[in-house]
């Protein structure tokens, strides 16, 4: 394709200015009410397009079907229509500012270009109907590790709203074709997800006044606070945690890679990983992991036998782990971050108190996506906004990380603003 | 022998019977893999570090593991090199260090520390494997003209890198050979005014380094439009990746560019695989097995498995799994050791794949190691 691919994908850039432009002749409402019956359609188990996503996604991204149907009844539920309409409402105003009705006008670009990563189907919907409810039409690369969610997508469009579905079109050529993702980032505005270094390499290609909106690789946290460290309070944390990590693999932003026990002494975090294994056992047996490839399989390796070295060395740390690579929990001496190989992989942190919390996290506060927070009692919003502070933009109880609002400011920003343009008629001023 | 080793006569008795042991097979001219005789030295020496070691005995012991109860050297418990990051593994008194090398490594990231009582080992071992592999064909006591891609090991002294060259420059370098990288930065200039020197006398040389500083010769080459015709007969040597501190290309590209940039045929271009934590080296076999399949050979006194990393069971012919490195050089810490590598057995040598943590993400999460990369060895 490399010798043809920029030529069409201009090409087909040009063909969506034009799809783009008469849908902008129809009412904008028309245009929300389809994606948001569309949402509904995707939220319901017995639709079509759900089924063929939970029956296609466990071959094309590696996660067992167990995890798909799990991960998808979760992280759809709070997708719906009604959310929609609602956050529509919040970030755009009511849908006739689309229309050029009043002083605050609201539009889309005239092409928005979407390069999707990851096999999480959650953030691919949204980067795909975002521009879309702007009247934004949208060329999209699929991900290499998702091809199926971009393409169930546009055929569900195709079948609700023709016309709508003629402003989302899908190209796909190999990553390192540099002329046409050169031709792809021509678009009025660019919506990337991946690595620090990949937004780095498309910013460089995106010169205002074409936008780039960039989506990066984020991590997220637990804390877990005295009062839900022991008892029945501490068994259902677990098992709430538990699943945070298992559903999508810990692959996810919103998926907690290190969990930290707050309290005055070191028992507390010993609790906290014993039952914490005990749980990850417990939904291995419900929702099996999938098989990671041999680097990720290496990597578990390497760190659970540093673990037990540090043990051996006289650090109080213990290693708890199922006989294959499927869970490990790592019951670490010390708040110090180490690597994570994700495939539902938990390090347990002892500090003493929220001011050493802080601390420990503060230098991970740029790539914080969210913290799980349970049993801090009275102090949890001022935790909270402290956290916030240090970068994270969900927080949120343990059980519900893979869950967010369709309204989650990912990445501290609103969902659909960063897509728009925004003009102001001042008729009567001066 | 440098002046700044330790002579094995100076160590315990133990130990200075086992360096003695695998002196004695490095210095020998003909390598023949000797599965009894590695077995035996790799049994003493485990014994000697189960002792010698306290984490490592409790590691071992925690596995089933001892002395008593090894089958062969293959089940000697590996040490994970991460490790080496957070614990000081040796089996001498802290007192007795001589020299400490670090891995190279980021701001935020800890640096892994390898701490020698001797470098009469560490000298042993590098020198026939990088004469076999880099200089077949040079007569006995005839020198080459080497340069460096690499700070000097006045300039690095943690680095085993530079150790190394430095080593290899005293002993086997002619006059005209020395160091380009120089605080910190490829010394562009003068460097191509040597190599453009070399070129025209017709007088082959030996060009080193690291791949990331290949990268910045290409660059630097490349911004000059300048190309070179190195003389028939010159080679280049190539180690560690170059992620991080310049654009990072895959080994087969670099090769392709440097034969394009310098004139000096794939065929002779050789790939280092080493690190820190390690006093043995390998290399591509190409300039020591012409004609042969490339891939990385060890030499007698170490060994290479291939392990499955989710049984820890040696991988099948052509699998991808996990290189676990057995060094007889290594007595002071620990012979037994876990990379963080990816690799596949290639008849009777191997073949390094990488580690490229992000490569099998599936989702958003920050890779593994993205967050606390270590920059390239």
């Amino acid at each position: 394709m490399s010798g043809r691919a920029p030529a069409e994908i201009r090409e087909r850039l040009a063909h969506l200015r034009r799809a783009g432009a008469e849908l902008r002749r129809r009412p904008a409402r028309e245009t929300l009410e389809a994606l948001a019956r569309l949402l509904d359609l995707w939220r319901d188990p017995g639709s079509e397009a759900r089924r063929e996503l939970e029956a296609g996604l466990p071959r094309a991204t590696g996660f067992s079907p167990a995890v798909v149907r799990e991960g998808l009844a979760r992280g759809l539920a709070p997708f719906s229509g009604e959310a929609f309409r609602a956050l529509v409402a919040r970030e755009l105003g009511p849908p006739e500012r689309l229309d050029g009705a009043g002083a605050e006008m609201v539009a889309g670009f005239e092409v928005t270009a979407v390069l999707l990563a990851g096999a999480i189907p959650m953030p691919s919907l949204l980067s795909l109907l975002a521009p879309l409810a702007l009247r934004s039409p949208v060329l999209a690369k699929p991900a290499s590790r998702d091809p199926l969610t971009a393409r169930l997508l546009a055929r569900s469009l195709r079948a609700l709203d023709g016309e709508l579905a003629g402003c989302l079109e899908l190209v796909e050529f190999p990553g390192r074709d540099s002329g046409a993702a050169g031709a792809l980032l021509e678009a009025d505005c660019v919506v990337a997800t991946g690595s620090d270094e990949t937004l780095a390499a498309v910013a460089a290609r995106v010169a205002p006044p074409r936008r780039l909106v960039g989506y990066g690789h984020r991590l997220s946290l637990a804390a877990v606070g005295e009062a839900a460290l022991a008892g029945p309070a501490l068994l259902s944390l677990a098992g709430r945690l538990a699943l945070d990590a298992a559903l999508w693999d810990q692959q996810g932003c919103l998926s907690p890679l290190w969990v930290y026990a707050v309290g005055p002494g070191p028992e507390g975090a010993d609790r906290l990983a014993e039952a914490l294994a005990a749980a990850l056992a417990e939904v291995e047996t419900r929702l099996p992991r999938g098989v990671p490839g041999p680097a990720a399989a290496a990597s578990i390796a390497q760190e659970r036998a540093g673990a037990e070295l540090r043990a051996a060395a006289g650090q109080r740390v213990a290693l708890h782990a199922s006989p294959g690579t499927e869970w490990t929990v790592v019951r670490e001496a010390d708040a110090r971050p180490r690597p994570a190989p994700l495939h539902r992989f938990l390090r347990v942190h002892p500090v003493a108190d929220a001011a050493e919390l802080l601390r420990a996290m503060g230098p991970l506060g740029p790539q914080l996506a969210g913290v799980a927070l349970e049993g801090f009692g009275r102090d949890e919003g001022r935790l909270a906004r402290a956290l916030a502070d240090l970068g994270a933009s969900r927080l949120c109880r343990p059980g519900v990380l893979q869950a967010p609002p369709l309204a989650w400011p990912r990445e501290g920003c609103a969902v659909l603003t960063p897509l728009a343009r925004l003009s102001r008629f001042e008729a009567g001023a001066g | 022998m440098s002046a700044r080793t330790r002579p094995s006569g100076r160590l315990d008795p133990r130990r200075a019977a086992l360096d003695a042991g695998v002196l004695a097979w490095m210095r020998e001219a003909d390598w023949r893999a000797d599965e009894a005789r590695f077995d035996a030295l790799a049994r003493d020496l485990f014994a000697f570090q189960f002792e010698r070691c306290a984490p490592y005995r409790r590691f071992c012991a925690g596995r089933g593991r001892t002395p008593e109860r090894l089958g062969s050297w293959r089940e000697i418990p590996a040490v994970p090199t991460g490790a080496f990051k957070e614990l000081a593994l040796r089996c001498f008194p802290a007192e007795d260090t001589l020299r400490t090398f670090r891995t190279s490594g980021t701001a935020t990231a800890a640096r892994g520390e390898l701490h020698l009582d001797t470098l009469e080992l560490y000298e042993a071992s590098l020198l026939p494997s990088f004469r076999r592999h880099l200089l077949p064909d040079l007569a006995a006591g005839a020198r080459l003209r080497i340069r460096v891609l690499a700070p000097s090991p006045e300039e690095a002294p943690d680095s085993s890198l530079s150790h190394m060259f430095g080593v290899v420059l005293r002993e086997l370098g002619a006059a005209g050979s020395g160091f380009d990288v120089v605080e910190g930065a490829l010394r562009a200039d003068p460097c191509l005014a040597g190599l453009g020197e070399a070129a025209a006398c017709g007088e082959p040389l030996l060009l080193c380094g690291t791949a990331f500083g290949f990268v910045h010769l290409l660059d630097a080459m490349a911004a000059r439009g300048k190309q070179l015709a190195l003389p028939a007969g010159s080679r280049v040597m190539e180690t560690g990746g170059s992620k991080g501190r310049a654009r990072d290309l895959r080994p087969g590209e670099l090769h392709a560019l440097l034969e394009q940039a310098l004139g000096v045929p794939a065929a002779r271009i050789v790939n280092q695989y080493g690190m820190t934590e390690l006093a043995s080296q390998f290399y591509d076999s190409v300039l020591a097995r012409p004609g042969e399949p490339r891939r990385k050979l060890a030499p007698p006194w170490a060994r290479v498995r291939v392990v499955d990393p989710e049984t820890g069971t040696d991988a099948g012919p052509g699998a991808v799994g996990s290189l676990v490195v057995y060094d007889l050089a290594n007595t002071g810490s620990a012979l037994a050791l876990q990379t963080a590598d990816l690799g596949r057995r290639l008849g009777d040598g191997f073949e390094v794949l990488g580690r490229e943590p992000g490569a099998e993400a599936r989702g958003c999460s920050i890779a593994a190691d993205e967050l606390l990369r270590d920059g390239p060895g």
